[in-house]
């Protein structure tokens, strides 16, 4: 009887188990510790408190209150405010600008690499699917090609957009690839569509499944850039991943667990309507 | 992008074409292709030149400056302090002895993990998939932050540890140390690396293994000598697409900033207003790790899956 034969199996779930506790337990128990009072021990202690959610999320008044998120006048209208805690929203509305220039970016280029063979289509392809620049070289050059831009938020969503560009063309793109590109272009051409009519209305459409996932995937990684953000931004409302750096090296242990916690359910509930989105993308092309 | 601009908002029949229409009727039918492959890829050009070789230029620029706030005159000191300063050189060898470290054990881990994967029909597949890629969603500052939940002064390993010991907690603490670095690294590392070989897994030819198999090679020698093979260039292309992860994080260093590595220093640059220092870093930075992706991909017969 060899030794892999016996012990292989195990041993290779053993890694996966090992793996997946290391990855997950450290979620779990901040998640638990973000409700308790006191974490000075093997485990938190003192449930169950809701005091640090409410001092992230700036309900409750803290000792240095620029270390909660603040509630700002989202806009206004006809004298009344609405407000909103700021710098969760700002973090959102950030992303989304950055994944609606990596729609109008992304989607075309895919189409390209997916439907046309071309001369140099390896290069496109590279260019597009590898992120090539690092967050941090990116934060450095934008500081000096554009000053006045950089640290204010049409600066972040451009930055981020083209951060987080290979993953939009790599989802869509390989949502075209299972798609009859040509027969859909032919059948639609045949019936008097022109070429932009097609793409547009009928091509696009099509690839909607893969155009969503490919949002949701690109606005959760802007939504979490740190390296970018941490150089670039300014002073004044700042992204979502600096709020949880500041959290992070400078609350209470159980304060910062509620920040982490916070963000980990915006990942969970971004990950659930991907893969509902996922599924039923499945579903609509099979039938 | 005029003429395909002008062409999409044509939606009329052939009766009414405009003026603009006509040259692009006379175009033959290969022309008319190359256009819309040009008006496919120019949003994506635009975007790469403004946010992308633009700054690119303007940080090199800044890093052959003369002066330290506006880019003027051309002169490599900043370079040559970099290549001959030893206290860089310091950074620049941490910077890929640890990259080669966590890459070589995040890939390694991620072998196993992709193995069980697709191989073995494990309860609830699903979900473990969705653990396992979870993290891949967390900037390195919360990846930072987890370790320190579970390796920190207070943290749930070290005190199960000190108290089995009977060592005070605090001595044993790895969290802010090179360790604890290293499987924050991890964290951020081992989702990436899985990530890429189940895509690889995916295209193995299981007929092979399952011929290795009645032939009566144990699962060692299947895997060694039947499925590695086969993933070889999935492995090749997770080491590179690892190893660029590795030198670019950032975040994590912030939170536990045990080493000095590259991208640590490019923000102590900023921070001290060495700009064309920073600049330099930042040029070398991408050169690097911009030649070491192409080279890689392209001589390794690495096939990347993403």
């Amino acid at each position: 009887m060899s030794l892999s034969r016996r012990f292989g199996r195990q041993f290779v779930v053993l890694v996966l188990a090992l793996a997946v506790a290391f990855l997950i337990a450290p979620v779990l128990l901040t998640v638990i510790g973000s409700f308790a009072t006191e974490w000075s021990g093997v485990f938190p202690s003192g449930f169950v408190t809701f005091q640090n959610w409410r001092e992230v999320l700036g309900l409750a008044d803290t000792l240095g209150s620029q270390r909660s998120m603040g509630w700002n006048t989202l806009f206004s209208v006809g004298g009344f405010g609405v407000a909103v805690p700021s710098e969760l929203f700002f973090s959102v509305g950030l992303a989304l600008g950055g994944v609606l220039i990596n729609l109008v970016v992304g989607v075309p280029i895919a189409y390209a690499v997916a439907r046309y063979e071309f001369r140099g289509k390896e290069w496109v392809n590279a260019v597009s699917v590898l992120p090539l620049m690092p967050g941090i070289v990116l934060g450095v050059a934008f500081l000096r090609a554009y000053p006045e831009l950089s640290g204010t938020s049409f600066g972040l969503i451009v930055g981020y957009s083209l951060l987080k560009a290979p993953f939009m063309v790599m989802a869509v793109r390989s949502e075209f690839e299972s798609m009859p590109l040509r027969r859909l272009e032919e059948s639609a051409r045949s019936l008097g569509a022109s070429w932009p009519r097609t793409f547009l209305t009928i091509i696009v459409p099509n690839a909607r499944s893969g155009i969503v996932a490919g949002s949701i995937i690109c606005w959760t990684l802007a939504a979490a850039e740190f390296n970018f953000s941490y150089i670039v931004a300014g002073r004044g409302t700042q992204p979502l991943a600096l709020f949880l750096q500041r959290h992070i090296s400078n609350s209470t242990f159980t304060k910062a667990s509620a920040a982490v916690s916070m963000f980990f359910c915006i990942v969970v509930a971004i990950t659930l309507l991907l893969q509902r989105v996922g599924a039923h993308g499945f579903t609509t092309r099979r039938t | 992008m005029g003429t395909p601009g002008q062409e999409q908002a044509e939606t009329g029949t052939a009766a009414d074409l405009s003026d603009i229409r006509e040259p692009l009727l006379s175009l033959s039918e290969r022309q008319r292709e190359r256009l819309r492959l040009l008006a496919l890829c120019a949003p994506f050009a635009v975007l790469l030149v403004v946010a992308g070789v633009y700054p690119l230029w303007e940080a090199f620029r800044m890093s052959v400056s003369v002066q330290p706030y506006e880019s003027v005159g051309f002169t490599l000191d900043a370079y040559q302090e970099l290549f001959t300063d030893p206290y860089y050189r310091t950074v620049a060898l941490n910077t890929l002895w640890f990259a080669t470290l966590t890459t070589v054990a995040s890939v390694g881990i991620a072998v196993p993990i992709a193995h069980a994967l697709r191989k073995y029909d494990l309860p609830a597949e699903g979900l473990w998939v969705t653990l396992v890629s979870f993290p891949i969603s967390l900037p390195g500052i919360v990846a930072a932050f987890m370790i320190i939940v579970l390796f920190g002064n207070t943290g749930v390993l070290t005190n199960v540890v000190a108290t089995f010991a009977n060592v005070e907690a605090r001595n044993i603490a790895i969290a802010t140390s090179v360790p604890g670095l290293f499987f924050a690294f991890l964290y951020s590392m081992v989702p990436r690396s899985t990530l890429i070989l189940r895509g690889t897994y995916a295209e193995i030819d299981e007929a092979a293994e399952e011929a290795a198999q009645a032939l009566g090679a144990t699962p060692w020698q299947t895997f060694r000598h039947v499925t590695l093979p086969q993933i070889r260039p999935g492995v090749t292309g997770a080491f590179i697409l690892t190893f660029r992860t590795a030198l670019a994080i950032f975040g994590t260093l912030i939170v536990i900033n045990a080493l000095l590595v590259w991208t640590l220093q490019i923000s102590r640059e900023v921070a001290g207003l060495a700009f064309p220092l920073a600049g330099a870093m930042a040029v070398v930075f991408f050169v690097f790790s911009f030649c070491f992706t192409a080279l890689g991909l392209r001589y390794t017969s690495a096939e990347v899956g993403l």
